[in-house]
């Protein structure tokens, strides 16, 4: 089982493929990807389209044999529609988390509505994965702070402070106990170094596949193969901690 | 079988560049890379940069000419900056690096003028690593290149991650004194670089020990066949390396 914790579902696949998963799934499965998590693409550039994408996300994931687990999106731009959105996508559409890229969608991550959002996720027990590694709505040290706002609220960096803040990701996932991280991003030393140094119960993988017909995984999987990894912290990464974050959502 | 040059790579003694010339010849020996540039680390090229430039020249000069050494001068430093460049380029220094995150200063503003101009004299290129993003985007590399038509840029990682967005327009309008090197550009963002029509002013580089050379060579080669840009592995950084002044 490997579980690839950052992947999208972007219009070039519902295009060519409209709500079927099938050939998304076997580009992933080439590279042994069993599972992955699914975040939007079209909504967090524009929110006129996001409750359409949270729709169709639900709908593709469902036709997956469990092998998707979609996440939503709102925007805490508008406040009320977000919350409503965001209790729709659980309630209804029985989305498992919350994706938000405060750089795309123009929120910081510190703001009023992203206080009640991650209220919300913490009692539903639904993960909320930021993109990160972007200043000046990203960084890792502001997902930090609203992770310490909100302990009882499982977080992601969806990145890990990427190239640039990387170190600060280390720190920040030091400093906020319910912050985790997923290993998408950084090159081949900083990860190794996010390995040393960060709590690896709370790690995970990514490949952010899915943006474009691009193939990433491979690229992204190797990476992580490059860093020669013991097995328990291997398996750790790539299954049982995605299995632990997402709870009880696999079929197989 | 063309000759493999890797344009940037940091064989470094602390934090994550930790590498030494044995095992960076080690890591192009199993790449299949014949000559790597070899730079100075974070902290020389913030702060000591004599003694990071000196170690980086006994090191290319005890590798039987495999290893190319750039050097480095924070333009703060005004006039001992040229100073040192002539310094190095007279020992043999064949690139100077800037890393205006590093060095405290926004590139395309009118700090490192004077070290510009020396570079042009001497013919020697300038690595200016983008990033973080306020230091060192692509945009600003352009604006400086314009304003000094003499002096050759290399723009190191092309932008990644954000800027990445910038960089169809910026390949297209980039002058003639702009060369773009490829470490942290993933695979498939390099290979739709090549394929817009600008292979010429490509030049691969690994960032070694920050990512492995035979694996990005090996990602790269999949879609961007070494065989068939022997430019972009090497020709093209070897054509700028041809015309300093030494
Ligand atoms: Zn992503």
């Amino acid at each position: 089982m490997i579980v690839d914790c950052h992947t999208h579902w972007a219009d070039c696949f519902q295009s060519r493929d409209g709500l079927d998963p099938s050939r998304w799934l076997a580009d992933e499965a080439r590279h042994g990807v069993t599972h992955a998590l699914v975040l939007p693409y079209l909504g967090l550039l524009d929110d006129r389209l996001l409750r359409q994408e949270n729709d169709d996300l639900a709908a593709v994931c469902a036709a997956s044999a469990g092998r998707m687990i979609p996440f939503c999106t709102v925007n805490p731009f508008r406040k009320v529609e977000a919350v409503a959105e965001f209790r729709r996508a659980i309630e209804v559409l029985k989305m498992r988390g919350l994706k938000i890229h405060p750089w795309l969608q123009g929120v910081s991550i510190n703001s009023d509505a992203m206080d009640e959002l991650c209220e919300m996720a913490g009692h539903w027990k639904m993960p909320v994965l930021f993109h990160d590694g972007t200043p000046c709505y990203s960084l890792p040290s502001q997902a930090a702070m609203l992770a310490r706002r909100h302990p009882k609220t499982t977080m992601v960096l969806g990145h890990c402070g990427l190239f640039e803040h990387w170190r600060e990701a280390i720190a920040a996932m030091r400093g906020a106990e319910n912050l985790w991280g997923c290993l998408c991003g950084p090159h081949l030393a900083a990860l190794s170094e996010i390995v040393r140094r960060c709590d690896c119960q709370r790690l995970l993988w990514g490949s952010d596949f899915g943006f474009s017909f691009a193939d990433v995984a491979g690229y992204r999987l190797g990476l992580l193969q490059s860093l020669r990894l013991n097995d328990s912290d291997y398996e750790r990464i790539t299954a049982e901690n995605p299995k632990r974050l997402l709870g009880p959502v696999f079929s197989n | 079988m063309n000759e493999i040059i890797d344009a940037y790579s940091t064989p470094g003694t602390e934090r994550e560049t930790c590498l030494t010339a044995t095992e960076l010849l080690k890591l192009m020996d199993s790449a299949g890379i014949h000559r790597a540039v070899v730079a100075p680390e974070d902290r020389e090229i913030a702060v000591n940069n004599t003694s990071g430039n000196d170690r980086i020249l006994r090191m290319a000069g005890q590798s039987s000419g495999r290893l190319i050494p750039a050097c480095t001068a924070n333009p703060w430093l005004g006039r001992s900056a040229c100073q040192e460049l002539r310094r190095s380029a007279a020992a043999g220094a064949r690139m100077l690096v800037l890393a205006p995150a590093l060095q405290g200063f926004c590139f395309g503003d009118e700090l490192p003028a004077e070290l510009l101009a020396a570079s042009a004299e001497l013919r020697v290129p300038v690595y200016v690593h983008s990033g973080p993003h306020s230091f060192g985007s692509p945009t600003q590399l352009l604006l400086a290149a314009a304003e000094h038509p003499g002096a050759r840029f290399i723009l190191g990682h092309c932008g990644s991650t954000d800027y990445a967005a910038d960089m169809p327009a910026v390949l297209a309008s980039a002058p003639d004194n702009v060369w773009f090197e490829l470490s942290l550009v993933r695979p498939w963002a390099a290979a739709a670089y090549a394929k817009a029509g600008h292979r010429d002013r490509l030049i691969f580089g690994s960032s070694a020990p920050r990512n492995c050379p035979a694996f990005e060579l090996r990602m790269l080669d999949a879609l961007l066949p070494v065989q068939d840009y022997p430019d972009i592995f090497g020709g093209n950084f070897a054509a700028l390396l041809a015309e300093v002044q030494s």
